[in-house]
């Protein structure tokens, strides 16, 4: 037996693997002002791959502490567009080395109620995710809905594999391992979207093969 | 979209050496010509001494140095930051940390590593943009003329461009009970949670129940906050000030301690914590939050000798003279020039050898503290003058201890906690009733005078009536009365003759005072419409 809570002991190295993998960014970066014009595919993969870490551990520290009750979004009204504009932004390093191209669009007056921080995190992951899954492009939007103002990810790639279409994401994190697809992003989105509330209606996701593209299609819907 | 950075001055706060090139390359790729990079908090906060910014871009973690957050508070403290420069947390942590130990202090905004040009772009054109939007109001509040800022906000919302209309509001609502207009801004908030159930919004709710004495409708708001947000600071700070404001210092206590643990690196808060668990008693929760309060200190011009003081006599009052001679040698250590920390030393000193029974080495221990003393002229923190003039009474020099405890309760007449602490000091080492009665002589004397203004106005002799109460405000700058008396005298003036532009700032100078000092609204507003109308 050990002294303290397991869930604790992987918090805390969670930690730790997080501020190691912060300094391994901070090189990876410096790293790419070597090259001035013609960058390496391998840098590619290696931002890709840090990105993608970073973001599963950021996620998996804020669902354990919303597992302590420790948790709570801050919540307030921001610009759609200026959310896109920072999805799009962090994106950027990752774009530029590759040849997926990401297009937003979003009308520039609307208004959404969420945490932005968590809301872009959570969004980036998926559409790093995307990136990863499309051919050639990946649409990131935002519209008003009724109540709702959804963001929507599209790609043109082979779609969502079977086990990730459901309409229950708290099954996911218990999803295969052995292909990859753990679907953690979804379902801390999930689990997020459901921080917001407003009167009865309070926020979802849905995944399906939609795409105008031909490919993948997520929706996040935040009353 | 692209800014231009040409036209600003630029500071880089970051530890590492790549990383500041990094961003000095960015920034230079954006046009900036002038920036100035620091490796440490030190070195940033000389840097802004020198130099206005208009942008700060710090690192949280600098290594075996203060935190970002750090330097923000002391940059602040040390008022180095212009209303107009933004100020930006870098970090490689997740928000939620940094947000929770910031309490006083917030930056504009936060940036997560590693960074890319055009997320430094986008956001720096954001910020600016904001700031210019807002420079109207926010020059306004720094200059203390808040009716005029809530004008300008109104103005603002009015315009109707949607622009920031939840902020805007948001401002709105908090000027409004700055000026002490409780009910218009209940009215505001409840509007804004009409709409959207809102924490913020609804936190205002709770301030204006507390600012209306519906004490239980405030405390009842803040555990709900809390409840349904477990780590909104705010909450957690009102519901101390609550139960502060009603004497509960047991449950003021408690969710100040829950607040601590939930952000243990707030400065503000341990110290608070520190000094109410010694209050009530609590000497272990109050050693823990000193230990921290030092820690935290350390690196930062907070740092100060009464901290160490506050725990070495946590140590005397649970009898283990030998910590607190520990600590008192760490003081020693820790500020070994500073008057101030000797004199505390030398009190503490005194206090460890009486326990210990060596009557001897205390009175020499209290000479010194007694010669030492000497020297300040007055010039001391309250606390430890108050602390003196206890020293004084137990060592039989009750002519020294009276005086310190007339001029303490005079200069601090308006000040309602620390006159409590008088109060209660004098109860228990004097007499009861002693400090109850020096402060109602002071207060008779003041009324007296006032009322003697007021005589002298109703006669016509304006112009004596102004010289008393500007003695009094001399004498008093907090006081309700006199500043109010002051306001109408310079208002009635200026109406009967051609109002003097610099009488009109004057007169408007007091009526600041007068809400910062918690005037009516129903009085101050009136004056304001007065001034307004000249």
């Amino acid at each position: 037996m050990l002294p303290i809570e397991f869930s604790a002991l992987l918090a805390s190295s969670i930690h730790d693997i997080k501020n190691s993998l912060g300094a391994l960014r901070a090189l990876l970066a410096q790293l790419e002002n070597f090259y001035i014009d013609q960058k390496p595919t391998e840098l590619k993969h290696l931002n890709f791959e840090a990105n993608r870490m970073n973001n599963s551990l950021m996620q998996l520290l804020i669902l354990y502490k919303i597992d302590l009750s420790q948790f709570s979004p801050t919540i307030d009204e921001h610009r759609a567009g200026e959310i896109l504009e920072d999805i799009a932004a962090q994106q950027s390093t990752l774009l530029s080395l590759g040849n997926v191209q990401l297009i937003t669009q979003c009308d520039n007056e609307l208004l959404c109620y969420c945490d932005n921080t968590l809301i872009s995190s959570a969004l980036c992951t998926l559409v790093n995710n995307a990136q990863r899954y499309c051919l050639t492009k990946v649409l990131l939007s935002a519209t008003q809905e009724g109540d709702y103002v959804v963001f929507c990810i599209e790609d043109d790639g082979y779609g969502y594999p079977e086990n990730l279409i459901s309409s229950d994401y708290k099954q996911l994190p218990q999803m295969d391992l052995s292909t990859g697809n753990t679907g953690l992003g979804l379902f801390f989105t999930d689990t997020i979207a459901k921080f917001h509330v407003q009167g009865e209606k309070s926020g979802f996701i849905t995944t399906d093969n939609n795409s105008q593209f031909g490919g993948a299609r997520f929706k996040l819907y935040l009353p | 979209m692209t800014i231009n950075l040409k036209s600003k001055k630029i500071l880089i706060i970051e530890d590492n050496p790549s990383m500041r090139e990094t961003l000095i390359h960015i920034l230079g790729s954006l046009g900036a010509r002038f920036i100035v990079a620091a490796e440490t908090g030190v070195n940033a906060i000389t840097a802004m001494k020198i130099d206005n910014f208009d942008v700060v871009l710090c690192d949280y973690n600098l290594l075996g140095d203060k935190t970002g957050q750090q330097v923000l508070d002391d940059a602040k403290y040390l008022k180095l930051l212009p209303l107009s420069t933004i100020f930006i947390m870098v970090t490689g942590e997740n928000r939620q940390e940094l947000v929770l130990s910031a309490i006083d202090n917030k930056p504009d905004d936060y940036l997560i590593k590693p960074i890319s040009r055009e997320q430094l772009s986008s956001r720096l054109e954001r910020s600016i943009a904001r700031k210019n939007y807002l420079a109207d109001i926010e020059n306004e509040i720094a200059n203390g003329n808040l009716y005029q800022a809530l004008t300008n906000c109104k103005q603002l919302l009015d315009s109707d461009d949607n622009k920031m209309r939840l902020h805007l509001l948001k401002i709105q609502a908090e000027l409004t009970i700055k000026i002490g207009d409780f009910k218009s801004a209940g009215q505001i908030y409840e509007n804004i949670l009409y709409e959207r159930e809102l924490p913020w919004a609804r936190l205002g709710l709770g301030i204006v129940a507390f600012s209306l004495d519906d004490v239980e409708q405030a405390i009842q708001t803040f555990k709900d906050l809390i409840l349904q947000y477990p780590a909104m600071m705010d909450a957690y700070d009102w519901l101390v000030k609550v139960y502060e404001s009603q004497g509960n210092d047991d449950h003021a206590l408690f969710s100040l301690n829950s607040a601590v643990t939930l952000s243990p690196m707030s400065f503000s808060r341990q110290k608070k914590l520190a000094t109410l668990a010694d209050k009530t008693e609590n000497y272990a929760i109050a050693k823990k939050a000193y230990k921290a309060v030092i820690k935290l200190g350390n690196n930062s011009i907070r740092k100060s000798p009464a901290d160490y003081a506050g725990l070495a006599n946590v140590y005397l009052k649970e009898k283990a003279p030998d910590e607190a001679q520990k600590i008192v040698n760490q003081l020693s250590l820790e500020f070994h020039n500073d008057p101030e920390a000797k004199l505390r030393s030398a009190l503490l000193e005194s206090e460890i050898h009486l326990t210990k029974g060596d009557k001897e080495l205390a009175q020499q221990a209290y000479e010194k503290a007694s010669f030492l003393n000497k020297k300040f002229n007055k010039k001391l923190p309250k606390e430890l003058r108050l602390n003196m003039a206890k020293h004084f009474y137990i060592n039989g020099n009750k002519s020294a201890c009276d005086e310190i405890i007339n001029d303490l309760i005079k200069t601090n007449i308006d000040d309602k906690f620390f006159i409590k602490d008088i109060v209660r000091l004098c109860d228990t080492i004097i007499c009861k009733n002693h400090a109850i009665k020096l402060i109602n002589n002071i207060r008779k004397e003041f009324a007296d005078m006032n009322n003697h203004g007021v005589n002298l106005f109703a006669k016509g002799d304006t112009k004596e009536a102004f010289d008393i109460f500007a003695e009094a405000i001399a004498e008093r700058p907090d006081n309700q009365a006199a500043i109010l008396n002051m306001t109408r005298i310079m208002i009635h003036d200026l109406k009967k003759s051609i109002p003097d532009p610099e009488k009109i700032i004057k007169a408007q100078s007091y009526i600041n005072k007068a809400i910062e000092i918690g005037l009516p609204y129903s009085q101050v507003s009136q004056l304001q419409i007065e001034l307004d109308n000249l």
